[in-house]
């Protein structure tokens, strides 16, 4: 494990300048079946580039901001810049190379396979 | 027997901030979701901002999982109508383990500080968020009057 955080180096920088936004926790569903598991979390107004996924020792953080051009004079307001920001707790058996993660309309779908070994199995019977 | 009373006047009183303040308590719990903005309620789903940028009015929605087949957008003078639905769609064969994110069919009226030209209304959808840009109609824009 302490490998793996060799490897993540923090951004100490990103995340002094995220604090000044609210936090929001995305709304999120989560769907499971043999093979993976899906979790879908709204997160509207967030660019691909500014998400973040690490897994670490676990836990699944997820966090994106987001920012809200402003052009002209408000007139009402009542959504703005935020940092979205959400902890998991993963089982350890989650195939942490074959994770897949995907935009789509300010929805991030992330695919969760869980390794082979941590599948359940059939047992066959042979007769002797 | 007065002070008694009191006493039983002061309990009460203290009984009442302890209601209100589970009510509100009660409340917050409907919003845990963002929780910096109190008027995040069902009443008004989606979430819009609204920019004048002098020439045009700007409607800035929030509609996550949202296809742009699935809004409606109806504008007859000032009056703008947005509808639309949220679909579901749980995958073929999977548990649920959770679900928070609202699957409905949502409609907002708003009434615009000027009169827009809908002919001219565009509108694109990028990562959940529907922007409108709405020019004024002729008739709201500022003229000059000449002095003859």
């Amino acid at each position: 494990m302490s490998d793996n955080k060799a490897l993540t180096p923090s951004n100490k920088h990103e995340v002094n300048a995220a604090r000044e936004l609210p936090v929001v926790t995305p709304a999120v569903d989560i769907f499971e079946n043999t093979n993976e598991i899906l979790l879908h979390a709204d997160m509207p107004g967030v660019e691909r580039e500014n998400i973040s996924i690490n897994i670490d020792n676990g836990k699944l953080y997820l966090s994106g901001t987001r920012t809200v051009t402003d052009s002209g004079a408000t007139r009402w307001q009542e959504f703005g810049a935020a940092e979205y920001s959400r902890t998991f707790s993963v089982p350890q058996s989650i195939d942490i190379p074959n994770i897949k993660a995907h935009l789509q309309d300010g929805v991030l779908q992330l695919q969760l396979p869980k390794l082979e070994a941590a599948k359940p199995k059939q047992i066959k019977i042979t007769t002797g | 027997m007065w002070t008694r009373m009191n006493e039983l006047e002061k309990m009460l009183n203290n009984m009442d901030i302890f209601r209100s303040r589970l009510g509100s308590a009660f409340q917050d719990f409907d919003r845990v979701i963002e929780q910096r903005h109190p008027w995040a309620t069902a009443d008004n789903y989606p979430r819009t901002n609204l920019n004048d940028t002098g020439d045009n009015l700007e409607v800035i929605v929030e509609v996550p999982g949202v296809s742009k087949d699935d809004i409606n957008v109806k504008i007859q003078g000032n009056y703008l109508e947005l509808s639309g639905k949220r679909t579901r769609e749980v995958p073929e064969g999977y548990t649920v383990h959770r679900t928070e994110r609202e699957a409905n069919s949502f409609s907002r009226s708003f009434t615009l500080p000027y009169e827009v030209d809908a002919d001219k209304v565009t509108a694109s959808l990028h990562n959940g968020i529907l922007t409108m840009s709405l020019p004024k109609s002729e008739a709201a824009k500022p003229k000059q009057i000449a002095i003859s």
